[in-house]
């Protein structure tokens, strides 16, 4: 660590709560965006007698949250009850520490800006390890409330989401083969600039774009559904057949714990995909001068990408069913992870004769 | 300075919550004790210069060996088993002896200890120590992914699940199916007749 | 700086009451768990060393624990598993067919 002064950490504490207010910011707005766009998919109004359009409902449903009656049931274990939530919160919290969302810029002083709250080599891995944190919440939530079903729900999740891991991480290994680092900084340098085509067009040169990564996105894309037991996925809530699953016994804020960190895992999980896939805060056809107009482009070239993921987030859950927990195991192992293993071979194979 | 302060308390935390593990009856608070001193050891890997490894340890251990562990123990339900009080003979024994042991170690480590460290910068980021398992240390790597698979064949079998039915084979199928529901006279007079 | 041996010390102590809980538990998880305790130990004693030296093999050893000792978890609960289903005690002095 050399020569860290107080200027230092006053932009690192503007960046975290920049971060953490959009994060918080992100569950009242997804709430609204997925009922009025179920709505729109079901051909029906949605909530909108709240303010127009019905933009208040969030209010209300905070509203809700707080006031209504918190219970812990009788049998169960108050210590991991209670904080299992907790669990819930902290992958979705910590693992946007090492996303880019913004181009660093030189501040007037000579200082760089580097718009990333936590800069470090093994960038990643850190969201490996930290969504690895994520399975316990859900697993002592459903054994801590004492109930079948809860435990069921529970246990169902926790080995979906920890076979899905291992295709995410596979999958997104065949990026960081071709940027050469496991850190997300050098991912999104890798992406900026453009490749031309029989010398007429000019594509950004995004990962989605070359072909040696399209398995790899499409791996990635449906192991984020299954991370964040999102629709077709979601069978650890499984609202036909476990009643609620793993947090049927959890009420008001506990709840409502629960409820953000599903929100603040997709928009982890959408900034994710960005940054690997879709070039980051890289704006196509557009060389962003380091200064703050850039950044400011670039911010919002990144929050537009994460909201269209979001979006399609959204929109899938509405549309596509959900079949069978058999059926979803074996294609994360017996599809999936062979797909991803071979997507790693093809990249191996392209890095070797130089294409990529 | 807020290195010793980061090396004590993460100390701590790990030697509490593995004393935890050794003292307390529930196998469950065990396990998820010993979650909270892996990551304190994550945190010591941190403070000697190894961050790939500090993450493998969360991502590894943390994050899968103990979710395999809280798997078994829950759906056992391993915590309504009481376990008998060990005798007082063998825990005077196993305390006292284990103590000996470790503080003669603790007397012989502070004795001999060494402060100086080489000149230069220890780089063991994922580079450095991926070249060198894909160079000196291939051999050993291609042997853990076969010990991997042994591993999984003989948990697969051991388990009883190999994917044989055992309506198919014998009645007496060697291999005891651990959901099986007990035989009914209907049904073993139905498989008879077949 | 933080000296090498304080480390080893901690991992001394960690190895010690992995130790006295093999010793004195008789679930058999938890005698697992106290196992695994002190695997840890060890690879802290082989990352500080590492550091000391400044020699990475010390690191890819520890890689090469960590994955062993994944593979022993997941064949030891296995093991245990069947155990439980026969003997239907989690106490492991209860497995004493073997014994004279």
């Amino acid at each position: 660590m050399h020569g860290i002064d107080w200027v230092d950490v006053g932009l690192s504490g503007l960046k975290i709560a920049v971060v953490l207010g959009a994060m918080l910011n992100v569950t009242p707005i997804m709430v609204w965006v997925e009922r009025r766009g179920s709505a729109l998919i079901q051909d029906r109004p949605g909530p909108n007698r709240v303010g127009p359009f019905g933009l208040f409902q969030s209010f209300a449903d905070a509203l809700k949250f707080i006031l209504k009656e918190d219970m812990l049931p009788a049998k169960a274990n108050k210590v991991l009850y209670t904080i299992a939530p907790m669990f819930g919160l902290i992958p979705a919290l910590t693992t946007i520490a090492v996303v880019p969302w913004g181009r660093p810029f030189l501040l007037p002083g000579g200082r760089l800006f580097e718009p990333i709250i936590a800069n470090v080599n093994i960038g990643i891995l850190l969201i490996f390890a930290l969504a690895s944190m994520g399975v316990y919440g859900i697993v002592m939530a459903g054994w801590a409330s004492a109930n079948k079903y809860s435990l069921l729900g529970g246990i169902r999740a926790s080995a979906q989401m920890i076979s899905y891991e291992l295709s995410l991480t596979l999958a997104a290994v065949s990026v960081l083969m071709s940027a050469g680092s496991l850190s997300l900084v050098d991912v999104v340098w890798r992406q900026t600039g453009s490749f031309v085509l029989f010398n007429a067009i000019k594509l950004p040169a995004w990962n989605i774009f070359s072909p040696a990564m399209w398995i790899a996105f499409v791996v990635f894309f449906v192991s984020a559904f299954a991370e964040t037991n999102r629709l077709p996925f979601d069978f650890a809530e499984a609202d036909a057949e476990l009643v609620a699953g793993y947090h049927t016994e959890y009420s008001s804020m506990k709840f409502a714990l629960f409820f953000m960190s599903e929100y603040m895992a997709m928009a982890t999980m959408s900034a994710l995909i960005t940054t690997l896939f879709l070039g980051g805060w890289d704006i196509p056809w557009y060389n962003e001068p380091p200064n703050a107009l850039g950044f400011a482009l670039s911010v919002l070239a990144f929050v537009a990408k994460v909201s269209v993921l979001l979006f399609v987030f959204v929109w899938v859950r509405w549309t596509v069913p959900r079949l069978k927990y058999d059926l979803l195991m074996k294609l994360g192992w017996k599809v999936f992870l062979p797909l991803a293993v071979i997507n790693i071979v093809i990249v191996a194979l392209f890095i070797a004769k130089r294409w990529i | 300075m807020i290195s010793f302060i980061i090396f004590f308390f993460f100390a701590a935390v790990a030697v509490i919550f593995a004393a935890m593990v050794v003292l307390h009856r529930n196998p469950v608070v065990g396990a998820l004790s010993l979650v909270a001193s892996f990551f304190a050891l994550a945190v010591m890997y941190v403070l000697l210069e190894a961050p790939f490894l500090a993450a493998l340890q969360v991502i590894v251990y943390a994050g899968a060996i103990m979710v395999l562990f809280l798997f078994v123990i829950m759906l056992l339900n391993l915590q309504h088993q009481a376990e008998p009080h060990t005798r007082p003979v063998q825990q005077f024994l196993g305390y006292t002896s284990s103590a000996a042991f470790g503080l003669a170690l603790i007397y012989y480590l502070a004795k001999f200890g060494v402060t100086k460290l080489p000149e230069g910068v220890f780089v063991a980021d994922a580079r450095t120590v991926g070249i060198r398992m894909f160079e000196a240390y291939i051999f050993p790597f291609e042997m853990v992914s076969i010990l991997l698979l042994a591993a999984i064949v003989g948990a697969l079998i051991l388990s009883g699940r190999t994917g044989i039915s055992s309506t198919q084979g014998s009645p007496s199928a060697s291999v005891p199916s651990t959901k099986m529901p007990p035989a009914t006279p209907a049904s073993t007079h139905s498989e008879e007749v077949r | 700086m933080i000296p090498t041996h304080w480390f080893l010390i901690l991992s001394a102590i960690l190895f010690t009451i992995g130790v006295c809980g093999v010793l004195t538990r008789r679930n058999g998880i938890t005698i697992f768990m106290c196992i695994e305790l002190m695997v840890n130990a060890v690879n802290l004693t082989f990352v500080a060393y590492a550091r000391q030296f400044h020699q990475i093999h010390g690191l890819i050893f520890v890689f090469f624990i960590m994955a062993i000792a994944a593979a022993e978890a997941a064949v030891g609960l296995a093991i245990f598993i069947s155990l439980f289903h026969h003997r239907h005690t989690i106490d492991v002095d209860e497995a004493n067919l073997m014994r004279w």
